[in-house]
């Protein structure tokens, strides 16, 4: 899977007898659940169907409900949840082994048969917003009640990583969709208390949780706190216990703030500013070339971002499959107006599209862009547009440059890239073509690792070359905590997961 | 209105057929006047649809945050009648006095502050540093406090410059000087005969602040985290989430309507005169 | 227009209103910098004039962009797009408002109405569906921003009215064969002055807000180009480390309403026919 050169940066907060304790499993059991913890997410929740969201937030928090078959590990392993093992039989079958004695909150027990409903239900609800990803599932059979055989219409080797956002639901839950989620039950380390949509939702401990020692507190809640400073304020004043998305500049006062702890890890999100690439002049190579040289992207990282942004060597962010590193792109603007100068392209005048507040500090990071693209005689006109507009934009083609970002979900990079440069896959988007690429991306497909990686290297080659979007850095994760916390782990796919941490 | 409502649900990269198969499950593909039709029909039956982001019934949606939009009202309400009026009618029995200075001094600071600037303030002085009252959320009558008091900067602030200027026109009218020059005590002619004659345009000004107060206290909304419709409603435009919208346009248009009837009503109350033909 | 001058809040309220006017329009020759081109090195550094111990008597903002320069040009947008919408929403309020109060009927019920729903319409959404069909221009932004103000004066006009028109004295002109229109000239608009002139004058900072939060819809100005209402949305996320950002654009809003105010209660004062 490549050089993990970024697994060490694991951060695990808490005392050392906190570590010790989590190291023996069991120990923690024998000392009992206490206490509350109180999360504050930036993003709301929409619902508690695991198959009906691909929100970060509302994974982070169905996660303590609903167990997935496989987990992922911070440093991006798979890891047996549900599932015990898993393994293809070849290029379009899937066979997973189930964890036995694994129960529902009702009592009812964990079988293939709940492994089979989950998944033929997401294929066939097309209402559902995970459905489009499963349509490649051509059959689910058990065999026995521990045992579960999945086969494709075509190669999927990112089944198992898609698997880690799926909950695994009862049978019972197909009688009637909405009576379930309106008290839904799971195998989850907690059971449901309450919701109320857009504000909170109460998570209370399930006494029998398979895993030993898990959860390590009583009572867990969830509050939705879009606003920046009113998550950071309630963390200080010790209202919360720990918070996501923090901004570079509140570090500073929180750090300063008794009893608050900052961590941070880097993301597994690449920030990717794509080109319409049908439309004069940016889908000529140069001045794409042109606009990549005027960048300066470690003004960025360093004055607008203070450190907390990593420049990008490759699409694929470090420790991920797929990842190699290919050197980072120069700063050159007198380079930049000489391509320009060759393209015969002069009063240059681009439309950089923003979707309204999705990324932090956008809109200065897009006034620095403009600045800078301005030294070389390019005109940036800056579109702060709402996101539903800027959308829409986009599909209709009205833009040069769109300013986005990739958190790589599932943790593994066939959706980007099927996604983006594929014909289909990017015909409203981006108009990216190129048969090339297209055919290593259905090669890429197979389960093999070995096989993925090499294909995925020579993707991330052309495209490197090809420049059809600015990477202009990848994201750091913040978080604060509170120092009663042990044992929270920031983690890079910005998942909020609390089921082994406990508080002092 | 511009905007596609799977493609809000959907992630960033789901490919199109699963938008186009998304909007026809929520009966996004009919030409709009059928879809209208059709949702006139469900609410005159008393269903006002599922919201699209939460995927329940939106009127459930809605009506979970009348609640805390109708405490944090009132509580706005309050304030600012008790707190508009008495600065007024000081400013205006005062004029031209430090009191009256003072006055239109506090008057401008709530009319320009905006609304996040008071609030972020509010919860960093008496929240993070004094921790006196809780930052945010609802919970308590604690919670109220600071929202409350953040709301009701501006509408304080207009009700005591008016209160302010239309007393000043009635004191100097000729009844007044009546009772003035028949020996009345002056607290009785300012507040039983002027203060009344002053309460029409009050009135208006307060009707139409309710309003505000129940479904635009957006910035409030946020900055404190409290679940109100006002952020609510924001969120539903930019998600495209017409259901929400939709049932709060009608739930608000019909509070306006009552609330500006009452106003009327009280108009011929507090000023016989006035009568509608 | 003596009477004006003689009177200290007038003036004091038309002199700061002048200063900002004239600071605003003489912006390129005062500004000390760029307001647009940024200089990273600089970032939000502390005004000097508030104790700060930096070069800018503002400060820099979070692009290293000096505060003072911003300031200066942001005003000649935000002074202009607020003035006329807020004139445009009370022209428009106070003849709704007159014709509803003294046609009274058929007339005054629909237009009330009228307004209830109006209100009910959160702004954002009307200027969405404006945006959507007539396109986003400066006059678009401003018959939004006039849009979402007209009706607090149609209603507080027609009240005045309500009551006016029955007072004595008005009876009384109208008896002696004074016309309908002299009347309203001449009696009942006077009288509705005083509350008109408050409601612009607090109307002002809320445009000017309202103005920042539309710029999204690409109704209002797009950055880097400054205006107040930018300028303190940008510094919302500032404000717990560099409280500057968005107060200084707030003292500048005060600025404006505070001599609106004095103007207006100057102004009330000198036309008040019985005073």
């Amino acid at each position: 899977m490549g050089t993990l050169p970024l697994s060490r940066r694991r951060f695990l907060a808490g005392s050392g007898a906190a570590l010790a304790a989590a190291a023996r499993p069991g120990a923690a059991a024998a000392q009992g659940r206490r206490g509350e913890i109180i999360a504050g997410l930036s993003e709301r929740m929409l619902t508690l169907d695991p198959a009906n969201h691909y929100s970060i937030s509302s994974t982070s928090v169905l996660r303590h409900v609903y167990d997935p078959l496989v987990d992922v590990t911070n440093d991006d392993r798979f890891v047996p949840a549900l599932a015990e093992t898993w393994r293809p039989l070849n290029n379009t079958t899937w066979r997973f082994t189930l964890r036995r004695g694994v129960s529902f909150h009702d009592g009812t027990p964990f079988t293939a048969d709940s492994v089979v409903f989950t998944l033929k239900r997401v294929r066939d609800n097309t209402k559902l917003i995970k459905s489009f990803v499963y349509q490649d599932i051509e059959d689910v059979q058990k065999d026995g009640d521990h045992a579960v055989t999945v086969t494709t219409k075509r190669p999927f080797g990112s089944l198992p990583a898609h698997l880690t956002m799926l909950g695994m639901l009862p049978p019972s839950a197909g009688a009637n969709d909405e009576a379930f989620f309106q008290k839904p039950i799971g195998t989850g380390p907690f059971r449901f208390g309450s919701w109320t949509h857009g504000d909170h939702i109460d998570l209370v401990a399930s006494p029998k949780y398979w895993k030993p020692g898990i959860p390590r507190v009583e009572k867990l809640t969830f509050r939705f706190i879009p606003e920046l400073s009113t998550r950071v304020s309630a963390l200080r004043a010790g209202e919360i216990h720990v918070i996501d998305r923090v901004w570079p500049d509140m570090v500073q006062t929180l750090k300063g703030t008794a009893g608050v702890k900052v961590l941070d890890t880097p993301a597994l999100e690449a920030q990717r500013w794509h080109f319409q690439l049908a439309r004069d002049p940016v889908k000529d190579l140069r001045v794409r070339k042109a606009i990549s040289l005027a960048i300066d992207r470690n003004v960025i990282i360093k004055d607008l971002l203070l450190g907390y942004a990593r420049p990008v060597v490759c699409p694929v962010p470090p420790g991920l499959l797929g990842h190699t590193n290919l050197g980072q792109k120069p700063y050159d603007p007198e380079k930049a107006r000489q391509l320009l100068k060759q393209a015969g392209a002069s009063n240059l005048s681009l439309d950089f599209v923003l979707m309204k507040d999705l990324y932090p500090k956008q809109l200065e990071i897009a006034q620095a862009v403009a600045a800078m693209l301005g030294e070389v005689g390019v005109k940036v006109n800056i579109r702060n547009l709402e996101i539903a507009t800027a959308r829409e934009q986009r599909t209709a083609g009205n833009y040069d440059l769109f300013f986005s970002g990739w958190a790589q979900m599932p943790h593994d990079p066939d959706w980007y890239f099927g996604q983006w440069f594929t014909k289909t896959g990017a015909e409203k988007l981006t108009r990216f073509s190129d048969p090339r690429v297209e055919q290593l991306i259905a090669d890429g497909r197979v389960p093999d690792p070995k096989v993925r990686q090499q294909k995925y290297e020579e993707i991330d080659r052309l495209l490197w070359e090809e420049e059809p979007e600015i990477w202009p850095y990848y994201t750091v994760a913040i978080y604060a905590i509170s120092d009663k916390l042990r044992n929270f782990e920031a983690r890079r796919d910005y998942y909020v997961l609390l089921h082994e941490v406990g508080i002092a | 209105m511009p905007g596609d409502p799977a493609k809000m649900l959907l992630p960033e990269g789901a490919p199109q057929s699963a938008v186009d198969e998304l909007n026809r499950h929520l009966g996004l593909r009919e030409p709009l006047w059928i879809q209208y039709g059709l949702f006139l029909r469900s609410v005159a039956r008393g269903d006002f649809g599922q919201s699209f982001q939460y995927r329940s019934p939106a009127l459930r949606v809605v009506v979970e945050r009348l609640p805390a939009t109708i405490q944090l009202a009132a509580t706005a309400m309050l304030l600012t009648v008790l707190f508009g009026v008495s600065i007024g009618v000081v400013a205006a029995v005062r004029q031209g006095t430090a009191y009256d200075y003072a006055g239109t001094v506090l008057a401008v600071l709530g009319q320009s502050l905006p609304n996040f600037w008071l609030g972020i303030m509010l919860i960093l002085l008496f929240g993070v540093t004094l921790r006196w009252l809780p930052t945010s959320g609802f919970q308590g009558w604690t919670y109220l406090v600071l929202p409350s008091v953040t709301l009701a900067a501006f509408p304080t602030a207009l009700v005591a410059r008016l209160t302010r200027s239309s007393l000043l026109e009635i004191l100097g009218q000729e009844y007044i000087r009546t009772g003035r020059a028949k020996g009345l005590a002056e607290p009785v002619v300012v507040l039983r005969h002027a203060l009344k004659n002053a309460t029409i345009p009050l009135l208006t000004v307060i009707g139409l602040q309710i309003g505000t107060l129940l479904g635009g206290a957006v910035i409030t909304e946020s900055i404190f985290a409290w679940p109100g419709m006002g952020k609510l409603v924001v969120d539903a435009i930019f998600f495209r989430d017409f259901p929400v919208v939709q049932t709060i346009l009608i739930l608000s248009a019909t509070i306006f309507v009552v609330i500006n009837l009452l106003v009327d009503v009280l108009y011929t109350i507090l000023d016989p005169r006035i009568r509608y033909g | 227009m003596k009477r004006l001058l003689r009177s200290p809040t007038a003036v004091t309220g038309g002199v700061l209103l002048l200063l900002v006017v004239v600071a605003s329009v003489a912006a390129p020759l005062l500004a000390p910098a760029d307001p647009v081109k940024p200089s990273f090195g600089r970032r939000l550094q502390p005004p000097r004039l508030l104790g700060g111990a930096s070069a800018y008597a503002l400060g820099t903002d979070n692009l290293g962009r000096d505060i003072l320069a911003r300031l200066l040009y942001g005003g000649r947008v935000s002074l202009v797009l607020a003035a006329s919408a807020v004139a445009l929403a009370a022209t428009a309020g106070v003849v709704v408002g007159l014709a509803a109060g003294i046609l009274g009927g058929r007339l005054d019920d629909f237009v009330m109405r009228l307004a209830d729903v109006q209100l009910a319409f959160p702004v954002i959404m009307l200027a969405i569906a404006i945006v959507a069909v007539v396109g986003s221009s400066p006059a678009a932004l401003v018959s939004v921003l006039a849009l979402s103000g007209w009706v607090l004066y149609a209603r507080t006009v027609r009240a005045n009215v309500l009551t006016i028109r029955r007072l004595e004295y008005v009876e009384a002109a109208r008896t002696l064969g004074a016309s309908e229109l002299r009347v309203i000239l001449r009696h009942i608009l006077p009288n509705t002055l005083a509350p008109i002139l408050v409601i612009g004058s607090s109307q002002f900072a809320t445009m000017v807000l309202l103005e920042s939060g539309l710029s999204f819809l690409g109704l209002g100005i797009q950055p880097p180009q400054p205006s107040w209402g930018a300028m303190l949305a940008e510094g919302r996320d500032y404000l717990s480390n560099a409280w500057w950002l968005a107060t200084v654009p707030g003292m500048a809003i005060s600025l404006v309403v505070l001599g609106a105010n004095l103007l207006g209660d100057g102004l009330r004062d000198v036309l008040d026919p019985r005073l």
